[in-house]
C-alpha cells in the first residue's frame, strides 16, 4: 500500500516520463551505462515501467557486462511481451554466462510452456464470456419448448466445454505463476550448499545470470533447482526473484 | 703503506761474461693499510729480492688473522750499472689476503727467509682493527662508462644511458659480497641490482654461489617467497657456468644460480628472505660432499608512484593498417604495437575510440616477452578489425598511453597517429554470385558488403509507461465473475422449484376460488328462483355452472355445445354419472329459457338443486 501510494505520488507525467526515457537512451549511447540504468530505474520505481523500459534497462546492464541484472530485467520484459528483440538480447546474455548447465531439459515442462504461450488476459476474458454464455444458454434451454431444445442443447454443450477448457488454461496459468517461482543469480559467484547453513559443504557454484527455480524458502536460504535438476541451497541475497 | 724490515746489501761476484746478477738481497713485509675493519680483507705482501738459490720463505702464522688466500709472483728487472755492466734483479712477491678475527690493536708476526747460510726476519706489523667494515662498499664504486659500441640511443633495449635508474646489462657478478666468517670456501649470496625502486619498476634478484672448491652440482634451490612482487624468471641455468671473481682480493668461482625480475606491487620497505641451496662438492665418487648453504636476506625500499600513474616502464606505441581506402563492408585491420621495457602484462592500453559508423570487433592480442641484459620487456600486438557500416571519410583517432618512466621520474606519453580511412561504395553486393571462370572453375565470390549479424539489439525509442499489470485472473473481480453464473443458476433453479410448487397450490386455489365464485353466482340465481325473469334465472344458472366447469377443467367452456362439453369432460376423466348430471342441468336451462312451463317456482327450484348437486358431486 505504501509502495503504491509512493508510486502514485512520485509518478511522472507522460511528458516527463518520455523525457526521462530519452535521457536514459542518450546516456546509453554515450556508453554512460550507470547513468542510463539509474534513469530507467526511476521510471520503474515510479510505477511507469513496462516491457520497453525493462528491455532497455536489461540492455544497459548487458552493455555494462552486468549479467545478473541483464538477465533479470530482460526475462521480466519477455514475460510481458513476446518479442524477437528481447529473445535475441537474452540469447546474447546467455552466451556470456559462465554457467553451462549440462544435461538440462531442452524445453520447459508442458504446463509452463502453455502458461508462457498464452495471454492470460485474453484467456481469462474468454473464459468468463464463454462461462457466462454457457449458463445463459442453459437457462434458455430449460425455458424453451421441447421441440427447440436439440440445437440449443448442442450449442450450449459446445460452449460449456470451451468454457471449461479455457478455465483450465486460466488455472494452469495461475498455478505456474504462483507455484513455479524463478530467480536469477545476481552476484558473480554464489556457492550452492548441500544444506541451508554457512558451514554446509559447497555442492557447486552458480554464477551471475543463471536462471534457477526456487523450490523452498527457509528465510536466509533458498533451495534452488537448475534446469538439469541439480539442487543446492544459496543465500537469498545472492538471487533476485523474477 | 707500512714498510718494515731490514734491507741487506750483499755484494755478490757475478759471472765475468754476460750480464751481472745484482747481489743485493732485500726481504721485507708490508700491508696495504694501517687500519681495517673486522669485515675487511687486506693484502699483506712479502717481498724477496735477489734471494739465493734454495732460500725458503717462512710465512707468518698469526693467531688473530685468517689467511684467505695466498699467491706468488716473480719479476725480473734489468739495469745498467756503473761501468756499463748490466745488472739483473729478481723479485719474488708473496701476497696474502687476510682478515682480522677480532677488533683491537693486533700484530702480524714477522715473516722469515731461510737461506743456506742464515735466516732473515722481517719486522712484525701492527694494525688497528675496528669492528665492521671500513672499506668502501664495492657497489658504490663508480660505474664504468657506457659501451660506445652499444645499440643506438632511443632503442628500447639499447644499453645507452636512457635508464640510469635501471641500467641495462647489470651483471649479477658485479656485486661484490662480503666473505662470511664461516664457510668462506663456499657460500651463497643474494643481491638486488638496486636498493630502491618505484612500484612496478623492475629490480633484479640474483642468487650466486661463490666457491673456491670444485662443485659437482646443486641438488635443490629454495627461493624466498617474494610476497609483494610480481616475479618473472630471467635465468635458471641447469648447467652452472663459473666466472672468475676476486672478492676482497680472494679468487672465487662465482656461479649464477637463479635470477628473477621482481616488480613491486606496493610501496614501503619489503624484506626478502634468504635463499637456500643444497650443494654437492668434491670429485665423484671419492670425495663427494653435500653442503647446505643459506644466503643473506635482503631489504628493498619501494617508492610510491606519482598520482595518476598506472603503467610503469619505458614504452613506445606504433600502429599500422592494411589499407586506408576500402569499399563498404571491407574490414580494416589496425595493428597497434606496444613495445618497450617493463612489466608488459601490467600495461593497460586505452580503448580504441573508433567512429560510430565502424563496427569494432574484439581485438586479438599476442605478446612476446623479451629479456635483454637482465631487463624484462617485450612486445604486445593488438589487432583490431573495423568494418565500416557507411561510406565516407573517417578518422580513427590515435591511441595515447601514459606511463611513468622511472628514469626521468615523470609521466611520459607515447601515442599512435590518427588514421584517415576512406570508405567507398561497394561495387558488388554481399550476395554477389561468382562468375564461372573460363577454365570452368568456380571463382571465389567477391562479397564486398559484409553485413555481419550479432551483437546487441538497438534500444526501444518509444515506450508505454505502464506498470507491469497483474494477471487478469488475480484481479478481485475475477472470482465473483467466475462464480456468479454458477450461483445464479443455482438460485434460478431454486426459485423455479419454489415457484413450481407455489404454482401448483395456486392452481388448486384458483379452481377452488372459481368453484366458489360459481357457487356464489348460483346463490345469485337462487334469488331469482322465487320470481323475476325465467330467462335470466336459467341464464344465471347456466353461467354459474359454466364458470364452475372452467375452474375445474382449467379450460374455457363458453360457447361449447353439450356434445362438445361432454367430450371435454371425458378428456378430463370426469365420470359418466357426473357428466350426465352436468349435461342434464344445461339441458334444463335450455328448456327453461326457450320452452314454456318451466317458469314456475318448483321447476326453478329443481333446476337449482340439480346444479348444486352437480357441483357437489364433482370430484
Amino acid at each position: 500500500m505504501i509502495a503504491l501510494t509512493l508510486s502514485l505520488v512520485l509518478a511522472y507525467t507522460d511528458q516527463e516520463a518520455r523525457s526521462l526515457f530519452t535521457e536514459a537512451n542518450d546516456a546509453y549511447y554515450r556508453q554512460e551505462y550507470p547513468a542510463a540504468i539509474e534513469k530507467y530505474q526511476r521510471l520503474i520505481a515510479a510505477g511507469q515501467g513496462g516491457p520497453d523500459v525493462l528491455f532497455n534497462l536489461g540492455s544497459a546492464h548487458l552493455a555494462a557486462n552486468e549479467l545478473g541484472p541483464a538477465v533479470l530485467y530482460l526475462t521480466r520484459a519477455s514475460r510481458l511481451s513476446h518479442d524477437d528483440d528481447i529473445a535475441a538480447q537474452l540469447a546474447v546474455a546467455q552466451q556470456r554466462q559462465l554457467d553451462q548447465v549440462i544435461g538440462a531439459q531442452e524445453t520447459e515442462p508442458f504446463l509452463q510452456r502453455l502458461a508462457r504461450a498464452v495471454d492470460d488476459r485474453l484467456v481469462t476474458i474468454g473464459f468468463l464470456v464463454s462461462w457466462w454464455l454457457a449458463f445463459v444458454l442453459l437457462v434458455v434451454f430449460f425455458r424453451s419448448p421441447a421441440g427447440r431444445r436439440t440445437v440449443l442443447g448442442l450449442v450450449t454443450l459446445i460452449i460449456f466445454v470451451a468454457a471449461v477448457a479455457l478455465g483450465g488454461v486460466v488455472g494452469v496459468h495461475a498455478w505456474v505463476t504462483t507455484s513455479v517461482q524463478e530467480a536469477v543469480v545476481m552476484v558473480p559467484t554464489a556457492p550452492a550448499r548441500q544444506f541451508p547453513g554457512e558451514n554446509a559443504k559447497i555442492a557447486f557454484e552458480v554464477h551471475a545470470g543463471l536462471l534457477v527455480r526456487v523450490m523452498e524458502d527457509t528465510g536466509r536460504y533458498l533451495r534452488i533447482r537448475l534446469p538439469n535438476a541439480l539442487e543446492g541451497w544459496v543465500e537469498k541475497t545472492n538471487v533476485t526473484p523474477l | 703503506m707500512a714498510r718494515t724490515g731490514s734491507a741487506l746489501a750483499i755484494t755478490v761476484l757475478l759471472l765475468a761474461a754476460g750480464p751481472v746478477l745484482g747481489a743485493e738481497l732485500e726481504f721485507y713485509m708490508t700491508v696495504d693499510r694501517d687500519k681495517v675493519g673486522t669485515e675487511d680483507t687486506f693484502r699483506c705482501e712479502i717481498v724477496v729480492s735477489n734471494a739465493p738459490e734454495g732460500a725458503v720463505v717462512q710465512f707468518p702464522t698469526p693467531q688473530d688473522f685468517e689467511v684467505l688466500s695466498r699467491s706468488e709472483s716473480t719479476q725480473m728487472s734489468y739495469s745498467m750499472g756503473s761501468g756499463g755492466m748490466a745488472q739483473i734483479r729478481q723479485i719474488r712477491k708473496f701476497t696474502l689476503v687476510m682478515r682480522a678475527n677480532r677488533a683491537g690493536h693486533l700484530t702480524i708476526p714477522a715473516a722469515g727467509l731461510q737461506t743456506a747460510s742464515r735466516t732473515y726476519k722481517s719486522e712484525a706489523i701492527k694494525l688497528e682493527v675496528v669492528p665492521g667494515r671500513l672499506a668502501p662498499d664495492p657497489r658504490s664504486q663508480p660505474k664504468p662508462p657506457p659501451n660506445p659500441f652499444g645499440l643506438p640511443p632511443g632503442f628500447p633495449f639499447a644499453d645507452d644511458d636512457d635508464f640510469p635508474g635501471a641500467p641495462p646489462g647489470v651483471n649479477p657478478f658485479d656485486d661484490e659480497p662480503g666473505i662470511p666468517k664461516s664457510d668462506s670456501d663456499l657460500f651463497l649470496r643474494s643481491s638486488l641490482d638496486r636498493p630502491e625502486v618505484f612500484v612496478g619498476e623492475q629490480v633484479t634478484l640474483s642468487v650466486l654461489i661463490y666457491s673456491r672448491m670444485d662443485l659437482m652440482g646443486v641438488d635443490s634451490v629454495t627461493m624466498p617467497k617474494l610476497e609483494g612482487f610480481l616475479a618473472q624468471d630471467i635465468a635458471s641455468p641447469t648447467n652452472l657456468q663459473p666466472e672468475e671473481r676476486s672478492v676482497g682480493g680472494v679468487r672465487y668461482r662465482a656461479y649464477l644460480l637463479r635470477s628473477k625480475a621482481l616488480f613491486p606491487l606496493k610501496p614501503g620497505d619489503i624484506d626478502i628472505e634468504a635463499a637456500e641451496a643444497d650443494i654437492a662438492s668434491g670429485v665423484y665418487p671419492f670425495s663427494q660432499r653435500k653442503m647446505h648453504r643459506k644466503s643473506n636476506a635482503l631489504s628493498l625500499k619501494v617508492k610510491p608512484l606519482p598520482a595518476g600513474a598506472t603503467n610503469v616502464g619505458k614504452w613506445r606505441l606504433s600502429s599500422t593498417t592494411n589499407s586506408t581506402d576500402i569499399a563498404l563492408g571491407e574490414p580494416v585491420q589496425l595493428k597497434v604495437i606496444l613495445e618497450g621495457r617493463g612489466n608488459l602484462k601490467a600495461v593497460t592500453l586505452p580503448k580504441l575510440e573508433a567512429p560510430a559508423s565502424f563496427r569494432v570487433f574484439d581485438p586479438q592480442q599476442t605478446e612476446k616477452n623479451q629479456i635483454t641484459k637482465n631487463q624484462v620487456g617485450g612486445q604486445r600486438t593488438t589487432e583490431y578489425v573495423l568494418v565500416p557500416q557507411q561510406t565516407g571519410r573517417f578518422e580513427v583517432p590515435g591511441l595515447t598511453l601514459e606511463y611513468f618512466d622511472p628514469e626521468t621520474q615523470q609521466i611520459e606519453r607515447t601515442a599512435t597517429d590518427p588514421i584517415t580511412v576512406v570508405v567507398r561504395p561497394s561495387t558488388t553486393g554481399a550476395n554477389a554470385m561468382a562468375v564461372p571462370a573460363n577454365n570452368g572453375t568456380q571463382a571465389e565470390p567477391n562479397a564486398r558488403n559484409q553485413l555481419v549479424g550479432g551483437g546487441l539489439k538497438s534500444l526501444r525509442h518509444t515506450a508505454t509507461f505502464s506498470e507491469p499489470r497483474r494477471p487478469a485472473w488475480s484481479t478481485p473481480a475475477f472470482l465473483p465473475l467466475a462464480i456468479a453464473p454458477l450461483a445464479l443458476s443455482l438460485v434460478l433453479g431454486a426459485v423455479s422449484f419454489v415457484r413450481a410448487r407455489a404454482g401448483q397450490e395456486d392452481e388448486q386455489s384458483k379452481k377452488n376460488k372459481q368453484a366458489k365464485a360459481a357457487r356464489k353466482r348460483l346463490a345469485q340465481a337462487e334469488k331469482l328462483a322465487g320470481g323475476g325473469s325465467t330467462v335470466e334465472f336459467y341464464a344465471e344458472v347456466d353461467k354459474a355452472l359454466r364458470s364452475f366447469l372452467e375452474a375445474r377443467l382449467s379450460q374455457n367452456v363458453t360457447g361449447l355445445t353439450r356434445p362438445q362439453l361432454d367430450e371435454v369432460m371425458k378428456t378430463a376423466n370426469v365420470s359418466e354419472a357426473v357428466r350426465g348430471r352436468v349435461l342434464g342441468v344445461f339441458e334444463t336451462c335450455d328448456l327453461g329459457r326457450y320452452a314454456p312451463g318451466m317458469g314456475d317456482a318448483s321447476a326453478r327450484q329443481r333446476a337449482l338443486e340439480d346444479a348444486v348437486h352437480a357441483m357437489e358431486v364433482w370430484p
